[in-house]
This record gives C-alpha cells, sequence and structure tokens, in this order.
C-alpha cells in the first residue's frame, strides 16, 4: 500500500523531470514541434494517472 | 521562484539558451535529474558498501561496473571518480613531485594545474603558446632541454591540456607526449572540455593520465570529475595505504591514499552515473555540435569589426571572440555603456556572457539544438543590425 504511493510520487517527479528538459531544450521560446507536443502531452497523461493513484493512496 | 523561503530556484536554463563557455557540457541530462531525485541524500550509495569498504567496490548500485566503464571510455585501464578535475591533478602531482622538482605546465594551462604544483612545492615551468595560440611539440622539446640544462634533470610531470580554456583550441598532445617519454616524464592530459564531449582515447595518445570534468563535460552534478591512468602507473598513484597508529596499532586496509578513502559518495556519483549511458552516447555526435558551433562563429564573425580569436576553423566549440571593433564600439556611446549587448541579449533569452563583456569574450555553444543556434546566431546578427553595426551576408 505505501509502496504504491512512494512510487507514484517517484514515478509523478520523474515525469515532471522530463517535462523540465522538454522545457530546456525548447528554450527560450518554447515553441514545441508536434514530435514534443506529442511527448508533452503523454507524459502529463501519466502524470495524471500517478496523481489519482496518489489521491487514492493518501486520501484513506 | 523560490524553492525554500531563501533559496531561488534556477531556472536559467528553462527559461534561456546559455552560453556560458564552461557550463555547457555539465548540463544535466534528464536521468541525472531523476537520480538527484531519488540519491540526494548524504551517504546514500553506501547502502549496500560491504568489506573492503570501499567506493569503487560497491555492486548495488554497479558503481564497480562504472569505473572499468570509465577506463574504458578514455582508453585507459583504471579509472577513479574524483571530486573534480582538480582533485585528479591533485592526486597525481601529490604522487610524482616532492618539494623542487621542476613540473611542466603550458602558457595555457588552467590554473588548479598550477595550484596542485604548488600544493607539493614544485616549480612550474611553462611551454610556451605561439602566435596562434597552439602549444606545439617543437616548444615542448626546447622547454625540456631548458629544463635539464636548469635543473641537472628531465622535469617529473608534464600537464597538457587536449583543449584549453582560453581559447578552445586542440594542442599537440600526441607529439608533445612522444617527446616528454622520450625524456621518461610521465604526460597528464587535461580533458576537462574533451572527456564527456567528444571522443577521448589515452592510450592513443601516448599519456599516462586522463582526466576528465564530471561538470564541465561529462553532464554530471558537481563536483565531479575522473582520474584514469595506464597498469603501468596505476599502481603508483591509487597507492593504498600503509601507516599505522603508533598507539592503536590500527592500518587502514585498501583505502587508497591519493584519493583520501572514498571520493564521491551519493548523488553526484549517482548523477554522473546516470549520465554516463549518454554521454557515451553523445561523443559520436560531436561532429554536429561542433558543426553548429561553427554556424554561430561564422554568424558573429559575419559582423562588421569582429575577430574570432580561437583557431579557424574551429575543432572545438569553446571560442574567444573580440568585438572591440563592434559591439565595444558601440557600447562606448550607448546610453548602457557596455551592458546593451547584454541586456539586449536578456530580453531575447540569451544568457552566460559576462555583463558588460564587450570586448574579448568567450561562448560555448555545446548541447544547443540546431534550432537554439540558428535563434542564437540571428539574434546577435539583428542586435548588430538595431546598433547600426554592418552584417556582411
Amino acid at each position: 500500500m505505501t509502496q504504491r504511493a512512494v512510487d507514484a510520487i517517484f514515478q509523478a517527479m520523474f515525469l515532471l523531470t522530463d517535462l523540465r528538459v522538454l522545457m530546456r531544450e525548447t528554450a527560450p521560446l518554447h515553441d514545441l514541434d508536434e514530435e514534443q507536443r506529442a511527448k508533452a502531452s503523454k507524459a502529463l497523461e501519466k502524470l495524471k494517472k500517478q496523481i489519482n493513484t496518489l489521491e487514492q493512496e493518501l486520501s484513506r | 521562484m523560490k524553492c525554500t523561503a531563501d533559496i531561488e530556484a534556477r531556472d536559467l536554463e528553462e527559461m534561456n539558451i546559455n552560453i556560458d563557455p564552461i557550463q555547457a557540457g555539465g548540463r544535466l541530462t534528464a536521468d541525472a535529474m531523476k537520480a538527484i531525485i531519488a540519491w540526494g541524500d548524504g551517504y546514500s550509495v553506501c547502502d549496500n558498501c560491504r568489506k573492503p569498504f570501499r567506493l569503487d567496490y560497491i555492486e548495488k548500485p554497479a558503481i564497480n561496473v562504472f569505473h572499468d566503464d570509465l577506463a574504458a571510455f578514455v582508453g585507459m585501464d583504471e579509472a577513479r571518480v574524483v571530486p573534480g578535475a582538480r582533485r585528479g591533478f591533485q592526486a597525481v602531482a601529490g604522487t610524482y613531485v616532492q618539494k623542487g622538482d621542476p613540473v611542466m605546465l603550458t602558457g595555457l594551462s588552467h590554473y588548479t594545474e598550477f595550484l596542485a604544483v604548488e600544493n607539493t612545492g614544485g616549480v612550474p615551468l611553462e611551454i610556451p603558446k605561439d602566435e596562434k595560440n597552439i602549444i606545439r611539440a617543437g616548444a615542448a622539446a626546447e622547454k625540456l632541454e631548458e629544463a635539464v640544462r636548469t635543473f641537472g634533470r628531465p622535469p617529473v610531470l608534464l600537464f597538457i591540456d587536449h583543449v584549453d580554456y582560453q581559447y578552445g583550441n586542440l594542442h599537440e598532445v600526441k607529439e608533445i607526449a612522444r617527446v616528454a617519454h622520450q625524456y621518461d616524464v610521465p604526460v597528464l592530459l587535461n580533458g576537462a572540455y574533451t572527456v564527456g564531449i567528444l571522443p577521448v582515447d589515452g592510450k592513443a595518445l601516448g599519456v599516462d593520465f586522463v582526466v576528465g570534468s564530471g561538470h564541465k563535460s561529462m553532464a554530471a552534478p558537481a563536483p565531479s570529475g575522473v582520474l584514469a591512468t595506464t597498469a603501468e602507473r596505476a599502481d603508483e598513484v591509487f597507492r593504498t595505504t600503509t601507516i599505522k597508529g603508533d598507539v592503536t596499532g590500527r592500518t587502514f586496509g585498501l583505502k587508497e591514499v591519493e584519493m583520501m578513502g572514498c571520493t564521491l559518495m551519493g548523488v553526484t556519483l549517482m548523477g554522473m552515473m546516470a549520465s554516463f549511458p549518454h554521454v557515451q552516447e553523445r561523443v559520436n555526435h560531436w561532429e554536429e555540435h561542433l558543426a553548429n558551433g561553427t554556424l554561430f562563429v561564422n554568424a558573429l564573425a559575419a559582423i562588421e569589426g569582429t575577430e574570432i580569436r580561437s583557431e579557424m576553423p574551429r575543432r572545438h566549440t569553446l571560442t574567444r571572440v573580440d568585438t572591440t571593433a563592434s559591439f565595444d564600439r558601440v557600447a562606448e556611446t550607448h546610453k548602457k555603456r557596455g551592458f546593451f549587448l547584454s541586456s539586449a541579449l536578456k530580453k531575447k533569452g540569451i544568457v552566460g556572457v559576462i555583463p558588460g563583456a564587450t570586448k574579448v569574450w568567450k561562448f560555448n555553444t555545446y548541447g544547443l539544438s540546431r534550432a537554439q543556434v540558428e535563434y542564437l546566431a540571428a539574434a546577435y546578427l539583428e542586435i548588430a543590425e538595431e546598433n547600426e553595426l554592418s552584417v556582411s551576408s
């Protein structure tokens, strides 16, 4: 149970790190190309799942 | 934005293109950032440290394998991680240099090489650079002869920078190593600007030691670096302790004297390890980074009065440029004086050039994407034109 929450925290931070690097790769204008937008969108989707897991694990 | 009550979050890389000459190769990979999140505690790598209690023997995480891989990566037999290239210099100097010993450096050596010599009481002798700011084997041979005449013996060690920090020029390393070995002088290659960004093969270059910087060129946190050597020299520089306490009789097993026991504990090492697969891969793309750098160099050279002070054509992305007759001419009458350039760049999201510098300055485009370099080049040309400097096509 607790492991699931901790894993979700790490996973969320790792996904945010990928987004952070995307910001670096596209600085200073952050005009994302199609591939980068798809990558960002996928990371955000996964991030939402990790947040859901955290809500489930930590709110009971 | 703040990350604690008193510490700002550093978003320089997220918000800007950073062309600081010493920071380019040290920017972290995503994997290094993830390792930092997970391994930030002080002794985090020590959970599975077992007898004989030495960093390079730890199997989980596979720090032992990483050491072997590091040695192979720079074409040497043995490697250790060190807290920065300077500590690699210090370890080698500490092994070979005694007080009063002559030590060969160059007219472009980094100050930390001098400090490593000073720390041992050695006497620095500089191989002069030529008019193109290159260290040549001929000059090294002359200086070695001069050292023998002055001291009655050859120097005990020779430091040569693969690429120097001032011009980013490549020097005659292989030829210099050959000359030095004729006098039985061991050679240390300072690869702070090359190991981790372009292929480096220490044995092919004929050197005895290769030192690299994690935070300059291996996408690792500071302070980190590598010291690698040949099997012949490994027993000397990585010698183990023989000291014994006179009261307790204690001895300290396999601890290495020059490494002061363990070196990179925790997050620096894990960041370095996490980036390493990317670093191994990225050196194969050096030509692309060099081409990007050349694109920017050519753009600068197109601005009236601008002179490239580094060797041309460029063989490294760290470059020294003289804008005394271009941007500094604008600074003479501009209301912001010398700060007009850094201010205009900042507005375009470009940082890394010393604020107020409009005469001679350095930059490094390593690691930037093609799109970022094109943006950078266009920004400089735009600033030049806005300030009525002519730009050739």
